[in-house]
């Protein structure tokens, strides 16, 4: 049997008229109309981008100025040019997946599930390749001092990003907490990148990489709790 | 579906307040999401309150349209939404068996070469929701690869498997209720 005769067959079971009780209709008008009233459309979905983009940026700034820019000062130039845009560009697929979760329709670049993992790998792989120091100094003490303050810096910038969507509608609450986890999880990873002068390969990997997975699956498990 | 390029104008003045645009929305639409709810195993009466809770929800969130997007996968991603959020309610409170024993009633109203044209609901009724409703979309609706992507939150290559994995199935489906070649033009 060939596509072409499926397709008929489809075609000639949707021809059968479906109809909708007049009554239903007009119910359905009279309960909307009874509250319509002009709306402001979402803005373009460059302007929300651009508004996340901002916000974990400030975030960032904000909590490494706190903190103090020991990391970025201590960073060769190739470091520089090769973490903080590798950052930008897992940001702003971040910012565009919260986009795509938060406006019904909307096309969708990436799941946040995918861009979870893969923003992950791809940050693990940039401090693979840049950092060659194996020594495990305080490995633990210093690991989770810096991802407590990554993930205390993701929680305004998901506060606040959540604030610019709260127009929006999350078809899949659950894709959409994870998005706006992983968002917050890259600003508090920038901040330590910025902040954190301890250069030791296994640090970074670990406990800097790890502000991104967390933050996620925490933006997921709030998104589910709240359903 | 050609007859749908006036509707981003409609939501655009729906949006505005126009109640006109509103209603001529809801009588356009309603029946293809109806026919979306029917095709997905609801009952007549289970379509009624799943539409009506669309149209609430539409009317809600109606600013989340945005002029120049596609409208019809921004209607079934809420009524979609509804669908979803409605089975995952009907689930915790037990009334899974009802969907299963659905199944099989469906099943039993088409014997093997009975040769004629089952309705779509029956059709349908055997693939899986994901499949099912891809196919609802893609063939009934007329919708495009890219809008059913926008209106299941995925991408184009998972829409165009699921098509063809749906199409496997219909196919032998099809083939043991004595539809193939050249038997097309008896179906009435």
């Amino acid at each position: 049997m060939r596509d072409r005769e499926i397709d008929e067959i489809l075609r000639q079971a949707a021809q059968v008229p479906h109809d909708v009780g007049p009554a239903l209709l007009d119910r359905i008008a009279g309960s909307i109309g009874s509250s319509l009233r002009p709306v402001r459309p979402l803005p373009p979905g460059w302007v929300l981008a651009g508004g996340l983009i901002l916000i974990c940026a400030a975030v960032a700034l904000a909590g490494a100025s706190r903190l103090g820019f020991y990391g970025i000062q201590k960073m060769s130039a190739w470091e520089r040019a090769l973490v903080f845009p590798a950052l930008g560009i897992v940001l702003w697929l971040a910012a565009a997946a919260c986009i795509g979760e938060m406006v019904p329709g909307a096309r969708r670049r990436v799941s946040p599930g995918f861009l979870l993992g893969a923003g992950s790998l791809a940050v693990l792989a940039v401090f693979a390749i840049l950092f060659h120091d194996y020594r495990t100094d305080h490995f633990v003490s210093q690991g989770m001092a810096c991802l407590t303050a990554g993930l205390l810096n993701a929680i305004p910038a998901a506060l606040l990003s959540w604030l610019l969507l709260r127009r929006g509608f999350a078809v899949n609450s659950l894709g959409a907490g994870m998005a706006v986890g992983t968002l917050a999880g890259v600003a508090g990873l920038a901040m330590l990148e910025l902040h954190c002068p301890n250069f030791q390969a296994l640090h970074v990997m670990l406990w800097h990489t790890a502000v991104m997975p967390v933050s996620g699956a925490a933006g997921a498990l709030l998104a589910r709790g709240a359903r | 579906m050609n007859a749908d390029s006036d509707l981003p104008m409609l939501m655009a003045r729906y949006q505005g307040g126009d109640f006109a645009a509103a209603t001529a929305l809801i009588h356009r639409l309603s029946p293809q999401l109806h026919r979306f709810f029917i095709v997905q195993l609801a009952s007549r009466g289970h379509a009624d309150d799943l539409l009506q809770e669309t149209w609430l929800r539409i009317h809600q969130v109606r600013h989340t349209y945005r002029a120049g997007e596609p409208v019809l996968p921004w209607f079934y991603a809420i009524a979609r939404h509804i669908r979803v959020d409605h089975y995952r309610k009907a689930r915790r409170a037990a009334a899974r068996e009802e969907s299963l024993e659905e199944i099989p009633e469906v099943a039993a109203t088409l014997p093997p070469g009975s040769g004629r044209t089952p309705d779509l609901k029956s059709l349908l009724a055997p693939l899986p929701e994901s499949q099912r409703e891809v196919i609802e979309m893609l063939k009934v609706e007329g919708m495009s690869l890219e809008e059913v992507a926008r209106a299941t939150s995925s991408s184009v290559g998972s829409v165009k498997q699921k098509a063809h994995r749906a199409y496997q199935e219909l196919r032998e489906r099809l083939t043991g209720m004595g539809f193939g070649t050249g038997h097309t033009g008896g179906l009435s």
